[in-house]
């Protein structure tokens, strides 16, 4: 049971998003505002200008100051590198976070935010809305329940465009890398999931794809190979988290993930559902981001720990750490006490 | 096969023999090959420690009772025995002056791929390693597509091959095949160099269930010397698995995506497929294609008698062994290798 604030059930709960950096805002936005039970107001300190239909503050500051008593919870839809002072400000407040993934840009940051959350009892959520795709539930129920038998292997694939219209998921310094930073978490985490932490880490990465656009140093490419170990045996599972989707294709990208076992395969695709046609993309699947602010509000107002944790957001930093390490080195990383 | 209503003398042939082939090895895979042979005219000899009679029975090939006679027979060997007699087998019919057919992979240790390489050169004969993946009309579109600068330059590619087990114990023992990474898995690599160019370093990982040792997958991933990165990923799957090649290739002026299970020219449903023969999962159908096995036959056949060159040789399939050998080390040792 957390140790924060309580929230009398028959108010709205008063939520500040906190910056319009992030492409999710605007969805986050729309789900929140749309809901009776919470009362929200958007920090725009960027001036973005493209958060619409929404209370929108232009600092942070006027965010926390919305209400006399401050806001029950945030969303952090900062730049990556602004959520470790977000999330600590938060924490010092007594106030609950649901944080935009990679949770921090480095390992120590990442620490530093659970630690502070935990000590504060504010829930802190990592936002993986994929975790919430019916897809993945079907995958991590047929590995729990046995139907893939013994599973052995695993490739996911999280490919997409050079994210557009907000430079700085490209720039190392505000997003901690490039495409291994923005896509390898997603898929980390549905791992953890069912398997825990990896044992070795191995990455490789390039820059031809979108090699004019990208920032300086940001990786466009890359293949993160990961094993675990689970009761004496090895799993293999690869990552491919490349921006390798072309600028003109009808979708953003996507999401797969195959599981090979003594039982048979499964391969999913947690953005499959679409009507198509030529040049085409009519998505109706499930909204996962109102599933996933849906699971972080009954949480904060039932005062108790809701996955994704915070933890799960370190766990996730920590295999692209290492995964960085990886492509310095030229060698795997072994995550100790894995 | 004959159209004339009035049967006369045979027409003079171009060629006055028969191109005659040695079969060495009478496994699975000389059936494969059987149909590119008969395409040729070819007049069939086969060799083999095991089941020669019964494959000379469904061919019409003459069996040698020993590989000098079949040596002796012919003029061109085709070499589909078990990977680690390759090398014997290629040496002696090198040095009785044969040109050779060899199946991947060439050997299993990459000195000794590397010196029957250099053991054709110096006998003057062609030797050409069966890597029929090159002659799938997909990958071949794709490497076409990729020459002529469709895809710009290539970045991330992704190759997976699945099937089952092959029924014949000696590919499930690692140190007579080389196990699914230079069995199965060569292929692939062999795609990744006829695609992206060299490779500078090798990482692989491999699983194999601990309650059913057949089941097994590799990972292998490749860095290309332009930079590029490929994975590799194999599996054996259980009994009934049904074979599937599926390559994702992203460059940075487009896409090349193929996947074998969503080629669908011809579908039964459930009722009837329930009603097909599904195949054993140890070779893909190619009944839809153009057969690779018969193409790459065709295509040797038509280099050695001073025609195109064919698109793969020795040197490729010295290569693609050791690359995969390097593969092999990393699995061993746990680390990323240098070529």
């Amino acid at each position: 049971m957390l140790t924060a604030r309580t929230i009398d059930p028959a108010d709205p709960m008063k939520v500040a998003l906190m910056s319009c950096a992030h492409t999710h805002a605007a969805g986050y936005a729309s789900q929140l505002e749309a809901r009776a039970d919470v009362d929200l107001v958007a920090a725009d300190p960027d001036g973005y200008g493209d958060v619409r239909g929404v209370r929108v503050v232009p600092t942070y500051d006027a965010a926390w100051n919305a209400w006399a008593e401050g806001p029950d919870a945030i969303v952090v839809t900062s730049a990556n590198a602004h959520h470790k002072d977000l999330v600590l400000e938060a924490a010092r407040r007594g106030v609950h976070v649901l944080c935009e993934k990679p949770l921090a840009t480095n390992l120590p940051d990442a620490e530093a935010m659970v630690e502070a959350c935990r000590e504060a009892g504010v829930v802190l959520m990592t936002a993986f809305p994929v975790h919430f795709a019916p897809e993945v539930k079907a995958l991590r129920t047929a590995i729990t329940d046995g139907t893939l038998g013994e599973v052995i292997g695993l490739t996911g694939t999280n490919n997409g465009k050079l994210p557009a219209g907000r430079d700085w998921f490209t720039d190392v310094e505000l997003a901690g890398g490039g495409a291994m930073v923005d896509h390898t978490v997603h898929l980390a985490e549905i791992l953890d999931s069912v398997f825990g932490p990896p044992a070795t880490v191995h990455a490789v990465t390039n820059r031809i794809l979108y090699a004019e656009r990208a920032g300086e140093g940001a990786e466009t490419g890359g293949l993160v190979t990961l094993t675990y170990d689970t009761a004496g045996s090895r799993i293999v599972a690869t990552i491919d988290c490349s921006w390798s989707l072309p600028a003109d294709a009808p979708t953003w990208g996507g999401l797969r993930l195959q599981a090979l076992g003594t039982g048979g395969q499964l391969q999913i695709d947690a953005f499959a559902q679409h009507v198509g046609g030529h040049d085409q993309w009519l998505a109706y699947g499930t909204n996962t981001d109102a599933r996933l602010l849906d699971a972080f509000l009954g949480a904060v107002r039932e005062g108790r720990a809701v996955d994704p944790t915070g933890e799960v957001g370190l766990r996730t930093v920590r295999v692209v750490a290492a995964a960085q390490e990886s492509v310095r080195t030229g060698q795997p990383v072994a995550l100790a006490g894995a | 096969m004959t159209t004339s209503p009035h049967p006369g003398p045979a027409a003079p042939s171009a060629s006055p023999h028969p191109l005659r082939v040695g079969i060495v090895g009478t496994g699975g895979i000389s059936r494969a090959h059987l149909p590119g042979w008969r395409e040729l005219g070819a007049e069939l000899h086969c060799f083999s420690q095991a089941g020669a009679t019964e494959f000379a029975a469904e061919s019409g090939a003459t069996v040698h009772d020993t590989l000098e006679e079949l040596l002796a027979a012919v003029d061109i060997v085709d070499v589909t025995a078990p990977t680690p007699a390759h090398p014997e087998i290629v040496r002696a019919a090198l040095d009785a002056g044969k040109d050779v057919l060899c199946e991947k992979p060439l050997a299993l240790d990459p000195a000794e791929a590397r010196e029957l390489v250099e053991h054709a050169d110096r006998a003057g004969r062609t030797l050409f390693p069966a890597h029929v993946v090159r002659f799938f009309p997909q990958y071949a579109a794709a490497k076409r597509a990729i020459d002529t600068g469709a895809v710009g330059t290539l970045a991330v590619l992704r190759f997976e091959r699945t099937g089952a087990l092959p029924d014949r114990s000696w590919y499930a023992d690692e140190e007579l095949s080389g196990g699914i990474v230079m069995d199965q898995m060569i292929h692939d690599i062999d795609q990744a160099l006829w695609m992206a160019g060299p490779v500078e370093r090798v990482y692989a990982q491999q699983a194999i269930a601990g309650s059913d040792s057949t089941v097994r997958t590799a990972h292998v991933v490749l860095t290309h010397r332009s930079g590029a990165l490929s994975h590799c990923r194999g599996f054996w799957g259980p009994a009934g698995t049904a074979f599937r090649y599926t390559f994702d290739l992203s460059g940075d002026g487009g896409q090349l995506q193929y996947d074998s299970a969503g080629d669908a020219g011809i579908v039964f449903d459930d009722v009837a497929s329930a009603r097909q023969d599904s195949g054993d999962g140890f070779l893909p159908d190619v009944s839809t294609l153009r057969d690779p096995y018969a193409a790459e036959i065709v295509e040797f056949a038509t280099a050695l008698a001073g025609g195109a060159p064919s698109r793969v040789d020795a040197a490729d399939g010295a290569l693609a062994v050791q690359v995969s050998h390097a593969a092999l080390e990393s699995l061993r040792t746990g680390r990323s290798i240098t070529c």
